[in-house]
């Protein structure tokens, strides 16, 4: 499909529990200025078009679109905000791209959320308010009553989800990037203190402040701008059936959806043969067998032997959530699917140090908006070699 | 480079808070659903019937086939148990003095689920799959709100 788009910057900043001093402005400045000089561009000139992507509840400000445009170089720019995760910004940039409206596109999502002291009450605003809200619990409860479903359905078992946990948090270890690291066992995961049971404790990824800011950009101009272009592929969303009383429980096929789009884009039939490395949704541990599920990757049984085997790990046939995941790297919300597209784009350009995956040529990004949501979006990209 | 904030408590903040009241209007849908639980202690729904498909609560249009639906099949007052999930933590993440038990209720005659407290579990563990019943607040206590539903407890076990 012409134009081809590439990824030619990328930059972040933050990826901590809290990101102590600096204004979300300043956070979403250091970001784009590395982004920027990754990809060689001045945002005043060479950036055609803006895309950002934000909640306003989680930012504390109504209209918050008017609160980005300065720190990113944007001032009297095309922007647009996309009340989403970013890989729904990529996904625009990807449109406004192709449409011929812009040739180079900065894409930005982040979290500040340590500034945010009530994010269990914005989260259960969220849900239903004649008939869910009342009931006064808050919107993890879904996750609870999605992973006992997904259980149920599959026959997978807490123990799985547990080795999810384990693996994603030690991933991280190698991660330089990550806010919590740690060296578990399935054990340790198992053994920690339910919280909406069946989910646990360690299952729950921890928040972290970040942004991501990416510059996308026409082949026209890819060449110019970049030695080592990560072309997109494909990309796809899809809203689920977002009541949850008529939703489909323990299953993501919102997820299934979004990837079949951006599969026949890609041109990809065999997802399991034709892609190298996967960083998807686990900000519950359950969430990233489910997903694995619902992108083609794996069936209950084939996942439950894939753990069993270490097919996930990092050297494994299929290493998913090598950067650690948003369990390793902490939940950045909106800026989730950047972090993953971000891990993506480095281990394509052979440029993910001591976590380098061998021979990594197609790459799949997958991201949820998190509870009481039905949401996601899924980008493929591809190095030279990938293409 | 920018310097790093080594004591984060140290760091100036300003607060900021913002009162959100709002008043929901549940609509006709809605309203049929309340007035008939206060009123008959009945659980309406709405049945697509070229989806083959009942919402529990009413619903003016189906999301399946975009059909306009009416309110008029009732349900339960038993139904199975889909999902359930027992919560240790409040909204903030603080531990509860008790925990709470939420289940995911296929009423009899529904396709759609209910979701709602399961009242006093008891020591005998919940399984998906189990037999439960609509437990209602007493008709002059009820008020056209979810909350007339108390809950769901384990439907007594059949007599032959
Ligand atoms: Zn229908």
């Amino acid at each position: 499909m012409e134009p081809r788009v590439a990824v030619v910057g990328i930059g972040h900043a933050g990826f901590a529990p809290i990101t102590a001093g600096l204004s979300y402005k300043e956070l979403m400045f250091e970001a784009a200025q590395r982004a920027y000089a990754d990809a060689q561009v001045d945002p005043r000139a060479d950036v055609d078009s803006f895309v950002c992507c934000s909640e306003d509840y989680l930012e504390g400000t109504s209209i918050f679109d008017e609160y980005v445009p300065d720190q990113l170089g944007a001032v009297q720019r095309p922007v647009q905000t996309v009340a989403a995760d970013g890989l729904f910004g990529v996904a625009t940039a990807l449109m406004l791209i192709r449409s011929g409206a812009a040739r180079v596109v900065a894409v930005e999502a982040h979290s500040k959320v340590s500034d945010v002291l009530t994010l269990g009450a914005i989260e259960q605003f969220a849900m239903d308010p004649v008939f869910n809200r009342p009931l006064g619990v808050p919107a993890l409860a879904v996750a609870g009553l999605d992973m006992n479903a997904f259980l149920e359905r599959t026959g997978l078992t807490e123990e799985h989800c547990a080795m999810v946990a384990a693996k994603n948090r030690t991933n991280a270890l190698d991660n330089p990037r990550a806010a919590y690291p740690a060296d578990v066992r399935p054990e340790d995961v198992e053994d920690s203190a339910p919280v909406y049971w069946p989910l646990r404790e360690l299952e729950v990824a921890g928040r972290a402040d970040g942004c991501v800011v990416v510059v996308l950009a026409a082949e026209e101009r890819a060449g110019d701008l970049t030695e080592a272009p990560v072309w997109l592929l494909g990309a796809g969303w899809s809203s689920g059936s977002p009541t949850l009383e008529s939703r489909t429980w323990g299953e993501a096929d919102f997820v299934a959806r979004a990837a079949e789009r951006a599969y026949a884009m890609a041109g990809i039939e065999d997802p399991g043969e034709e892609i190298d490395l996967a960083e998807v949704d686990d900000v519950y541990a359950f969430k990233e067998l489910q997903h694995l599920e619902a992108l083609g990757l794996g069936t209950a049984g084939g996942l439950a032997e894939m753990l069993a085997e270490g097919e996930l790990e990092a050297d494994g046939d299929l290493p998913v959530n090598v950067s650690g995941g948003s369990l390793g790297q902490g939940n950045l919300f909106e800026a989730n699917g950047l972090a993953r597209l971000l891990e993506c784009a480095e281990q394509l350009r052979g440029e993910a140090g001591e976590r380098q995956v061998d021979e990594a040529y197609v790459a799949l990004v997958q991201s949820w908006r998190g509870v009481p949501t039905t949401s996601a979006a899924v980008v493929v990209l591809g190095n030279e070699e990938g293409t | 480079m920018r310097e790093k904030v080594a004591r984060p408590d140290e760091v100036r903040r300003w607060p900021g808070d913002f009162p959100v009241a709002h008043r929901y209007t549940p609509g006709l849908a809605g309203d049929a659903f309340l007035t008939a639980l206060r009123d008959r202690g009945a659980i309406l729904g709405s049945r697509c019937e070229r989806c083959a498909y009942t919402y529990v609560p009413t619903r003016l249009f189906c999301e399946r086939c975009f059909a306009e639906l009416d309110a008029g099949v009732e349900l339960g007052p038993e139904g199975t148990l889909v999902s359930f999930t027992i919560g240790f933590v409040g909204l903030e993440g603080e531990p509860l003095d008790r925990p709470v038990t939420l289940g995911l209720v296929r009423l009899d005659g529904a396709d759609a689920v209910l979701l709602h407290h399961v009242l006093d579990p008891g020591d005998e563990p919940l399984e998906i799959g189990e037999r439960v019943a609509v437990v209602l607040r007493a008709p002059e206590e009820r008020t056209g709100s979810i909350l007339d539903i108390l809950g769901f407890a384990v439907a007594e076990a059949e007599s032959d």
